[in-house]
């Protein structure tokens, strides 16, 4: 991993892999679109609002995906002092941040006609909105904290700590009694839901990871030629 | 999809939703990644001359 430790050579790797992440991500979205608004059908007791499901669970996913991300970017911070754990870490933020809104969004936009309510204090909905609440608290430690160092540090903490989050928000609807349905995809034998709408929703899920790694790589790119310009300005700041 | 389908609006509103929030992010990291790189070149080339 220390091999990809060098910003120059992860640039080089990221430049040459972006064009074929952009257009895996393209593809995976029109056959998931095709999959999720033409040849899935409707359920029989949610009607065509099931569809909705289909950008609601990946964004979902994402959100705790991306949080899991930052999680393990810090800790090997911590560890290792890898010099791009940090800038994976502070930049993957504010794209998990648009997937945890969309889940939540979305997820209210499914609630109204199936539980006549746009939100409940239930506890998958309440751990994604804590979720939500860490996800503005990272950015706004980056944001407020003029010393990179040690916005750095506290930022790592935040991340480590908010990520018990994860496992209560997977786990709520086992643990306590929940207006949201349980796990249909990932849970102990296998899928419960008909393959017709399992395919699809897989399809988006790995567009939306295909669409989160291509943001990520060019907010990455952007974040060190932001840390390069910040070091060329102290460097000539010092010189004059 | 049958747009006509009782609740087919919350549909739409969704994948609109998700359109414009997904469209809006893209265009966002795009926009910042040129503009770092575009005053970064600028940097770079007046500290040459």
């Amino acid at each position: 991993m220390q091999q990809f430790a060098n910003p120059a050579r992860f640039l080089k790797i990221a430049n040459a892999v972006l064009p074929f992440v952009w257009t895996v991500t393209v593809i995976l979205f029109v056959i998931g679109l095709y999959g999720a608004l033409v040849s899935s059908p409707a359920d029989y007791q949610q009607g065509e609002t099931v569809r909705i499901m289909f950008v609601h669970v990946p964004a979902a996913w994402m959100a705790m995906f991306v949080y899991s991300v930052m999680a393990l970017a810090s800790a090997v911070a911590i560890i290792f002092r890898h010099p791009l754990a940090d800038v994976a870490a502070k930049t993957a933020a504010p794209i998990g941040a648009v997937f945890c809104f969309l889940a939540l969004a979305t997820g209210s936009l499914w609630g109204k006609p199936m539980w006549g309510a746009w939100w409940v204090w239930d506890a998958r909905l309440t751990s994604m909105f804590v979720l939500m609440l860490l996800y503005l608290g990272y950015i706004a430690i980056w944001q407020a904290i003029e010393e990179p160092g040690r916005a750095a540090m506290i930022a790592r903490i935040v991340a480590l700590v908010g990520f018990i989050n994860i496992p209560v928000i997977k786990f709520s609807v086992d643990w306590w009694n929940s207006l949201h349905q349980p796990a249909s995809v990932f849970k102990m034998g296998g899928p419960s839901i008909d393959a017709s709408m399992l395919w699809p929703l897989l399809v988006m899920g790995l567009a939306y990871t295909f669409l989160f790694l291509a943001l990520h790589l060019v907010c990455m790119r952007s974040e060190l030629a932001q840390r390069k310009l910040r070091t060329i300005l102290i460097a000539r700041g010092r010189a004059n | 999809m049958d747009w006509s389908a009782a609740h087919a609006g919350f549909v739409t509103a969704s994948y609109l939703l998700s359109t414009i929030c997904i469209a809006g992010l893209v265009i966002y990291v795009f926009r910042r990644d040129a503009q770092a790189k575009k005053i970064l070149t600028q940097i770079e080339n007046s500290h040459r001359e």
